[in-house]
């Protein structure tokens, strides 16, 4: 599908929702349509961590306890910084700044690795402290938020990759960036879901 | 220049919240002050990633409404776990 077929309304919304009058769609269409399919699906799994606190308050008051708060913060801290180099990205391609809009993407691919990496040494401290999915409840929403979360970080890094890549083969200009707009579009949400989870998982007891 | 200032005071205000969090989720119980502490620096670190980081001050406004409302609601429900 090419930008401007992604562009073109599709004419099942109302008519104030069009883009001359509610403004511009940042990225495409087609990647807002997946925006909302992610919040629907995070959006169950917060509805799923309030109700079983509901019926399991000491579980999910002693269960933070358990976890490695110090990676947790880290993590935080890391796709909080990609966030912040994948709006500098942003600010550099409508500059026309290719070679720093190229840099500013990869430091924000290293954060993600950063992020799996220092996930994927969390899930094993935790198994090296007897966790698993399977421990107590909240343990169990734990793996189910976080796993999943940890999914939508790695295909979104490998999505950067691609970027870089098409960034390189000169599509992406000041005037035309909507294929790397959605992409940061995307990453943004990923790092507003982690802002949900980190709260209601290492902080709150 | 001034967007990019802008960017890093907002980058460095979103690490100084979690911080903050974290520090008030380990040396307190989770008291009703800390829960609605909580729930409010998380809504407004959802609001500025929306509209400072993902740009949507000034785009669609619908879709900025969207975002906002889902950054309103669940950080309510962790205010509503005080009364669990």
């Amino acid at each position: 599908m090419n930008t401007k077929q992604a562009d073109e309304p599709l004419g099942i919304f109302f008519a104030s929702w069009a883009v001359k009058k509610a403004g511009r769609v940042p990225g495409n269409i087609p990647i807002w349509v997946g925006i909302l399919s992610e919040l629907t699906e995070f959006g169950i799994f917060f509805t799923a961590y309030f109700i079983a606190k509901f019926y399991y308050p000491e579980v999910f008051a002693t269960g933070p306890q358990s976890l490695n708060t110090t990676i947790g913060v880290m993590n935080t801290i890391v796709l909080l910084s990609s966030s912040y180099f994948m709006a500098k990205a942003m600010a550099s391609i409508r500059v026309d700044n290719l070679k720093k809009c190229e840099r500013f993407l990869w430091l924000a691919f290293i954060c993600g690795c950063t992020y799996l990496c220092l996930k994927t040494w969390e899930f094993h401290w935790n198994d090296l402290q007897g966790y698993s999915t399977s421990t107590n409840e909240f343990f169990t929403v734990y793996y189910y938020m976080t796993f999943n979360h940890f999914l939508h970080v790695g295909w979104a890094a490998c999505a950067i990759l691609w970027v870089i890549f098409r960034l390189r083969k000169g599509a992406y200009s000041a005037k035309e960036n909507s294929g790397l707009e959605a992409l940061a579009v995307y990453w943004h949400m990923i790092d507003l879901m982690w802002i949900l989870i980190f709260p209601l998982l290492y902080v709150l007891r | 220049m001034k967007l990019i200032g802008k960017l890093e005071y907002y980058l460095f205000a979103l690490i100084s919240i979690t911080l903050l969090n974290t520090f008030l989720g380990e040396n307190f119980q989770s008291t009703a002050v800390v829960s609605v502490l909580v729930a409010l620096t998380v809504m407004y670190k959802g609001f500025v990633v929306i509209d400072h980081f993902m740009e949507l001050k000034g785009a669609h406004r619908y879709l900025r409404l969207m975002m906002k409302t889902y950054f309103f609601i669940f950080p309510s429900l962790i205010i509503l776990t005080v009364f669990y």
